[in-house]
């Protein structure tokens, strides 16, 4: 099992407000009075899930770095 | 006191298609909440109304449609129309179809895409006059489509011809439900593709496991396989054709935003954005008032229909600089999407084949010119854009 964190973070400015990540990953995030999202907490467990809900967001406003490390995790360095 | 709402706005009216914008201006000014004693609907113009009503799917829900006539005819609706869905069952089932439509795995398409064009524009290479819509815009998308379902070439026109009908309604008419919901096109290759699995998107969504609304894990029913595709279909190429017609159309009307972009193929993408919003191929979206809400001092009932219309937001002075000029240089977050929930599941293919469509035309097309006289602009209650646009191509004896 790897312990491992992720900072999580939605871009406000280019955060549509589809509340798909709220609604397919409801314990990792939220929705604000704006209906726009954002993690529930300052770190999240690395995790498949986690990286699908950014892979899947349409406009790709999550960004995934390394909370030790600060290495982009998503989208992928280099792209 | 009574008012009198001076404003006519007839969504049905087919000589508006031409240029409805000063009318969508005078209801922004005189009449955000506009409504149609005729047709009976609301209809908001800003993009502040606009943008959180379409975000509010709690007031304004999509569970009876997002086309007025549909919504208007009060019928059931078959599950798996994640258009005509409201969270959290939306959700469910788009997530299943959002996996395919990612930004990067749309993003690994783009030579298949590109093969599609180059086979498009191949045959009218050299020619002095084309029709772009007929050479490229009801081809490419076809193709793109197609090969994302996993149909056959040979059946794709007759796919896209079918699902283009459905959605035409010539002379300002309205859409025939029945047509809107038969899933027929697809019914003879569910079965053909259960004994021959491949990695397209139907044998993806046979195969898929999910937990509905029920907490069952299950794959999707045939029927539900065949409504997402007929679902894709029919968002998938009629849209994107319009686009890649504006793109014609303005490149023509803006020479100097066309010599631009010839030289500098970078400035693409964001030129594409701004077609989009100049030009919206989907102007307006319909959803349904669960609960009687208050705008501008009126109440609109529970029970109404009311139109966002996009198309007016995307020039609202109040957030857009000189909203009626074309810009490819502007940072424009145009409303041409929708927003919320239902955010064009498309997206990043609509902006894919339109930025490869823009780079092959203008490749080999560096200018034209539009035969205005016999180009032909169509609006149907879903759609705006070009049905005829003769280019005349300069630079060809």
């Amino acid at each position: 099992m790897t312990t491992e964190r992720w900072n999580v973070i939605v871009d406000t400015r280019m955060c549509v407000r589809t509340g798909l990540c709220a609604a397919s990953a409801p314990e990792h995030f939220e929705l604000d009075e704006n209906g726009q999202g954002h993690a529930r907490s300052a770190t999240l467990p690395a995790s498949e899930e986690v990286l699908e809900v950014a892979e899947s967001c349409p406009i790709e406003a999550i960004g995934i770095r390394g909370a030790d490390t600060g290495e982009r995790v998503f989208p992928p360095p280099g792209s | 006191m009574t008012t009198v709402d001076t404003v006519y706005w007839d969504p049905y009216d087919p000589a508006l298609a031409r240029d409805p914008y000063p009318l969508y201006a005078r209801m922004r000014e005189e009449a955000p909440l506009y409504y149609n004693d005729q047709h009976k609907f609301y209809a908001v113009s800003r993009h502040a109304d606009v943008q959180r009503g379409l975000a509010d799917w709690q007031t304004y829900s999509s569970s009876r449609g997002d086309i007025l006539e549909i919504i208007q005819a009060d019928i059931e609706l078959p599950p798996g129309t994640l258009i005509f869905e409201d969270p959290p069952v939306h959700d469910i089932h788009r997530k299943l179809l959002a996996r395919v439509f990612t930004p990067r795995r749309i993003a690994t398409l783009e030579p298949r895409v590109r093969a599609y064009c180059r086979r498009a524009l191949e045959p009218v290479t050299g020619a002095e006059r084309f029709d772009l819509v007929e050479a490229v815009g009801a081809e490419m998308p076809m193709r793109v489509i197609g090969m994302l379902l996993g149909i056959p070439e040979a059946d794709q026109p007759a796919i896209r011809d079918y699902t283009d009908e459905t959605l035409g309604t010539d002379g300002g008419g309205k859409i025939n439900h029945e047509d809107i919901l038969s899933t027929d096109a697809f019914k003879d290759y569910i079965e053909w593709r259960k004994r021959h699995p491949s990695d397209d998107l139907m044998t993806e969504l046979m195969t898929a496991e999910f937990e509905d609304e029920n907490g069952v894990t299950r794959t999707l029913t045939d029927e539900e396989v065949l409504t997402y595709c007929s679902v894709v279909a029919g968002a998938g190429n009629e849209t994107t054709g319009r686009l890649i017609g504006w793109f014609g159309a303005l490149m023509a009307r803006y020479p100097e935003a066309r010599r631009e972009l010839a030289a500098d193929p970078t400035l693409i993408p964001n030129a594409i954005e701004e077609i989009l919003r100049f030009e919206p191929t989907g102007p307006f979206t319909g959803r349904y008032v669960t609960k009687d809400v208050e705008l501008y001092d009126r109440t609109v009932p529970a029970g109404s229909a009311v139109l966002f219309i996009q198309a007016a937001a995307n020039r609202d002075p109040r957030r857009f600089d000189d909203p009626d000029r074309f810009d490819i240089h502007r940072v424009t977050q145009h409303m041409s999407f929708g927003v919320g929930a239902h955010y064009c599941l498309g997206a990043a293919l609509a902006r894919l084949e339109g930025r490869i469509a823009a780079e092959e035309i203008l490749e080999r097309f560096p200018g034209w010119d539009v035969d205005w006289d016999h180009a032909e602009l169509a609006q149907t209650s879903t759609v705006r854009g070009w049905k005829t646009l003769p280019l005349v191509v300069e630079g060809v004896r």
